[in-house]
């Protein structure tokens, strides 16, 4: 029932994003016969080639999606008109495969929406261009297809809105424009999709969605965040539990909703923001940049849980000016089996040549991604058709190129000039993110992705001594991990870099509790307390402590600091409560624990006390309702099972304390005062041979038991078997010659 | 003697002899007879339309140019060959883009043949003289864009400022470091 706080700070790149689902608006375009093409006889001449029969039909299903109006292409294609006005860059861009935007070379990842055209294609709408761009019988021509700018799936669960809208010049360079929207609501929700509606889509080129679970960018920002921050990179607190990101929320013009595959929706919490990244390009025109974003809730909470990793050589950059051919790279073993869902190559403008491979187990090199000639304004999240399957022992490579040339006409700096990572356009990234799903693994194994984590930030902290931040997660992990004694080490070695970090200080202090030491965590918690009144955690970690030395009154202090400092803080609310209880002051304990459900309606701890409190003042009723709500929260918890079905016994309700205590005796086989409680249930629900072999049960694991082996015998002479009741209450007294109970018993049963 | 030289290369480019038909519409129908107002020195033509993506993104660096070179003499028009863009169009594009600017509707296509455009955006400067018109530079704007998807941050070379410049100090016209990228000009024989 106690848990500490401790801290995983993950770093959380240019991220993003989800699982793109496109919905398809259009109706699929057929190609009708043409009836006038057969009439004609001899000589089988190459038929013409028109807009009716076969461009149309091309055109919608290639290109329609972004260009028609409102969409995010700059003109539309829907008509014969619209086509001919356009014809001539139809055929260049094609050639050229500028168009459709599609920059994975074929053969390099099988991915989903594919969408390069095929030789023969290309080939049409060039020979229509040459031909003079003929219609053709419109009247085969399939109908356009028909899209919508609003809501794809109907009304969402919930909209988000930016407040500030944002004025973007008419001219001038891409602008990369970061917007808070703060979660409003004060319960959580799973959501299976988001939409993105910008209210200019064709100057939005592309837009990435993150969570920013602890507001920090907001708080970072105080000043200004409601006008949005320049940059194309963030940095975010992950904040107190391990919550690796897992999915990618990348929003491109023709995607417009993105839905999760079933059993993957992702989680906003009280308190969370989204932020909405946008690359947004100058149209020749002053826009108001706004956006809605639309949310689909589901109830289902994920039932598989996927991870972002990202291999990265952002110190390897330093690119000479003029170097044509500069290259970094990065490679990760993974400790367990996953399978690869999507992948995300990122770069700036001196990227030229992205690749991303896996060399499996046996050798094999198995290509993941590989993009030629990179362009950040075509820059996309690519998901397999089928998730690829990469073995435990696999090792994913990243390997990059940059042309820092004036000969690369995306460079930002004329005459070239050193590059090196940052966050600015005319700065260098060098990314790869891969979402993976842990599989195959074994029941009663630790959690994959800390075991990913593991890897990942010790491959980090590896390849760069400095980063601390590497270090940090890779401690948290280890103790997420139960290796408590490894996490102790390493947050030792951050501290030995930087000795007044609170934060590391109160999770070696919880490292050191957790491995047993509680008098060195004291230490740790106290450092930490005295560099500040802001360390909340740590407060609250020294008084669980306290409270776990029973030293009540030092508990209360505590709390009662720790909520000056932190006055919404449920956790303390009900840490003050029980540390109220510990000194026998049950009325106000009970006032604590109700301001702490005011602040926090799921806090477990007020929950459970409240539920026990009102079993001993004799309300099961009001029992039954704390207990089920705790119980919710922590379904694993048997002591709240255990309540709960006592508070059903109380309550009459025979057959839900019996679920109860059964679900109890799963979880905890061994336990032989759940069984001896589940032999009382039965036997008061008249189940008398049940409730026997429950107290046997109960027996077999705690023999010593004198009340157990007197109940056993009650149950006997119950059912009649006089000798079998006679021997249990001599096993009772035997074990405790003045059972006055097991005496009388004995006396009362009737003589042979 | 500078002058000589100068009329001696322009003597190499078209000499555009006044047109007997107008040049064009302004966007209440009337006809435009007239593109160099009395004491300009220079008219420059920026050949437009009203849905070519990299064509409106050239509409603030052609405003800029516009508010440089008027007081120097300069006269510019904002010119549309495509006939799909009529006044109403034009008249709305005008109000989305907030432009404020002399523009011809050039449904014939006879400024886009006099100047012999072919692409949007792109641009053709004229030297005013007694004689008539002297197209002295025609062209790309900037080197932003070297092929569709061939896009650069920032313009490194701005030809036709470089031109007009060139055209005011009566030194000899420089040519585009590159080709115009936008947008096909169709011919007139449009559907
Ligand atoms: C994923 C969305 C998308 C799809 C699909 C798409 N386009 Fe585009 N297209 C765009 C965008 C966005 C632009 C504007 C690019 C810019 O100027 O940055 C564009 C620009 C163009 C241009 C003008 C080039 C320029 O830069 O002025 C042409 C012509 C074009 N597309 C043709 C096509 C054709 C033909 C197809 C189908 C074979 C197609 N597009 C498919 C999004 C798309």
């Amino acid at each position: 029932m106690r848990f500490l706080r401790c801290t995983a700070l993950a770093l959380v790149g240019c991220v993003f994003l989800s699982w793109l689902h496109p919905r398809r608006t259009m109706r699929a375009a057929q190609v009708p016969a043409d009836p006038g093409a057969t009439s004609h006889s001899a000589p089988p001449a190459v038929p013409a080639v028109t807009w009716s029969r076969q461009i149309a039909p091309l055109v919608y299903q290639n290109c329609a999606t972004c260009h028609h109006p409102g969409g995010g292409g700059p003109f539309s294609l829907l008509t014969y008109q619209e086509a001919f006005r356009h014809g001539p860059q139809m055929a260049q861009v094609t050639q050229s495969r500028y168009m459709p935007p599609w920059l994975p070379a074929p053969g390099y990842g099988d991915f989903l929406g594919a969408r390069r055209l095929s030789d023969e294609q290309i080939a049409l709408i060039r020979r229509w261009v040459a031909s003079g761009m003929p219609e053709g019988d419109a009247s085969i021509a399939p109908p356009p297809p028909h899209y919508d700018a609003t809501w794809q799936l109907g009304k969402p669960d919930l909209i988000l809105t930016i407040e500030h809208p944002y004025a973007l010049a008419a001219g001038g360079t891409d602008v990369f424009r970061n917007f808070v929207l703060p979660y409003p609501l004060t319960a959580t929700h799973y959501i299976r999709a988001m939409q993105i509606l910008p209210s200019a889509p064709q100057v939005v080129h592309h837009a990435n969605v993150l969570i920013d679970r602890t507001a920090s960018f907001r708080r970072r920002h105080p000043a200004d965040w409601e006008d949005g921050i320049p940059g194309m990179e963030l940095e975010l607190d992950a904040g107190n539990t391990f919550d690796p990101d897992s999915h990618f929320l990348f929003w491109k013009p023709d995607t417009p909703v993105l839905e999760e595959p079933a059993g993957m929706p992702w989680r906003l919490d009280p308190g969370n923001d989204l932020i909405l990244n946008m690359h947004l390009k100058p149209s020749g025109k002053p826009e108001t940049i706004g956006a809605q974003i639309g949310l689909y809730f589901t109830p289902e909470p994920a039932s598989k849980h996927p991870m972002l990793l990202e291999l990265e050589d952002d110190r390897g950059l330093d690119i000479p000016a003029g170097d044509r051919s500069f290259q970094v790279q990065d490679e990760l073993e993974l400790p367990v089996d996953v399978d690869l869902f999507g992948i995300y190559p990122h770069a700036h403008y001196l990227g030229k040549e992205l690749e991303g491979w896996a060399i499996l187990p046996d050798g094999r090199k198995q290509w993941l991604i590989r993009i030629p000639d990179w362009d950040i304004d075509r820059q996309s999240v690519y998901r397999y058709r089928t998730p690829v399957f990469l073995p435990r022992g696999t090792v994913v490579h990243m390997h990059y190129v940059y042309d820092n040339s004036e000969d690369n006409v995306h460079n930002p700096n004329t005459p070239p000039i050193r590059v090196r990572a940052g966050n600015r356009s005319v700065d260098e990234m060098a990314h790869l993110w891969l979402q993976v799903l842990p599989v195959n693994t074994a029941k009663g194994s630790p959690d994959p992705r800390l075991l990913l984590e593991e890897a990942w930030m010790e491959h980090r902290a590896k390849r760069n001594p400095g980063d601390l931040i590497a270090l940090y997660n890779l401690a948290s992990a280890l103790a997420g991990l139960g290796r408590y004694a490894e996490a102790a080490a390493d947050y030792r070695q951050v501290l030995a870099a930087n000795p007044r970090d609170a934060r590391t200080l109160n999770s070696l202090g919880a490292a050191l509790e957790n491995a047993g030491d509680s008098s060195a965590a004291e230490k740790e918690f106290t450092q930490a307390i005295a560099l500040g009144p802001d360390n909340c955690d740590a407060q609250f970690n020294l008084a669980e402590l306290e409270l776990k030395r029973s030293q009540f009154a030092q508990a209360a202090e505590q709390f009662r600091d720790l909520l000056r400092n932190c006055p919404a803080d449920a956790g303390a609310q009900s840490g003050l409560g029980v540390a109220l209880l510990g000194e026998g002051d049950s009325a106000s304990a009970e006032a604590e624990f109700e301001h702490a459900l005011d602040l926090d309606p799921a806090n477990f701890t007020a929950l459970y006390h409240l539920g026990e409190m009102a079993i001993e003042s004799g309300s099961p009723e009001r029992a039954v309702e704390f207990l089920q709500k705790a119980s919710a929260q922590r379904p694993d918890d048997v002591d709240t099972r255990e309540r709960l079905a006592m508070a059903y016994a109380q309550s009459g309700r025979q057959a839900d304390a019996l679920t109860q205590l059964r679900a109890a005796v799963q979880l905890s086989p061994g336990d032989a005062n759940l069984h001896a409680l589940l032999s009382q249930v039965l036997s008061a629900a008249g189940q008398l041979q049940q409730a026997i072999e429950e107290q046997n049960q109960a027996l077999h694991f705690e023999p010593n038991d004198a009340d157990g082996w007197n109940n056993l015998g009650v149950l006997e002479a119950r059912l009649g078997h006089t000798a079998a009741a006679r021997a249990d209450f001599e096993r009772a007294l035997q074990l405790a010659p003045d059972h006055a109970q097991a005496r009388a018993n004995l006396a009362r049963l009737p003589r042979q | 003697m500078a002058w000589r030289a100068t009329v001696f290369l322009l003597g190499c480019l078209s000499m555009v002899a006044r047109a007997a038909e107008p040049f064009g519409t302004d966007l209440n129908g009337r006809p435009i007879e007239q593109i160099a107002p009395a004491g300009a020195k220079a008219v420059v033509l920026f050949f437009a339309t009203s849905d070519c993506p990299i064509s409106n993104r050239y509409i603030p660096e052609i405003e800029r140019l516009d508010r440089e070179f008027a007081p120097q003499g300069v006269h510019f028009w904002w010119v549309y060959p495509d006939p799909g863009d009529t006044a109403a169009v034009v008249r709305r594009h005008d109000e989305d883009f907030q432009i404020h600017a002399d523009q011809v509707l050039d449904t014939e296509q006879r400024l886009t043949r006099m100047a012999h455009a072919t692409t949007t955006p792109e641009a053709a400067v004229f030297l005013s003289t007694a004689a008539g018109l002297h197209e002295v530079y025609r062209g790309r704007i900037d080197d932003r864009y070297l092929a569709l998807g061939q896009e650069r941050p920032a313009a490194t070379r701005h030809d036709l400022e470089l031109a007009i410049r060139a055209a005011l100090d009566h030194r000899p016209a420089v040519k585009p470091g590159g080709p115009a990228v936008g947008c096909s000009i169709v011919p007139r024989n449009a559907p």
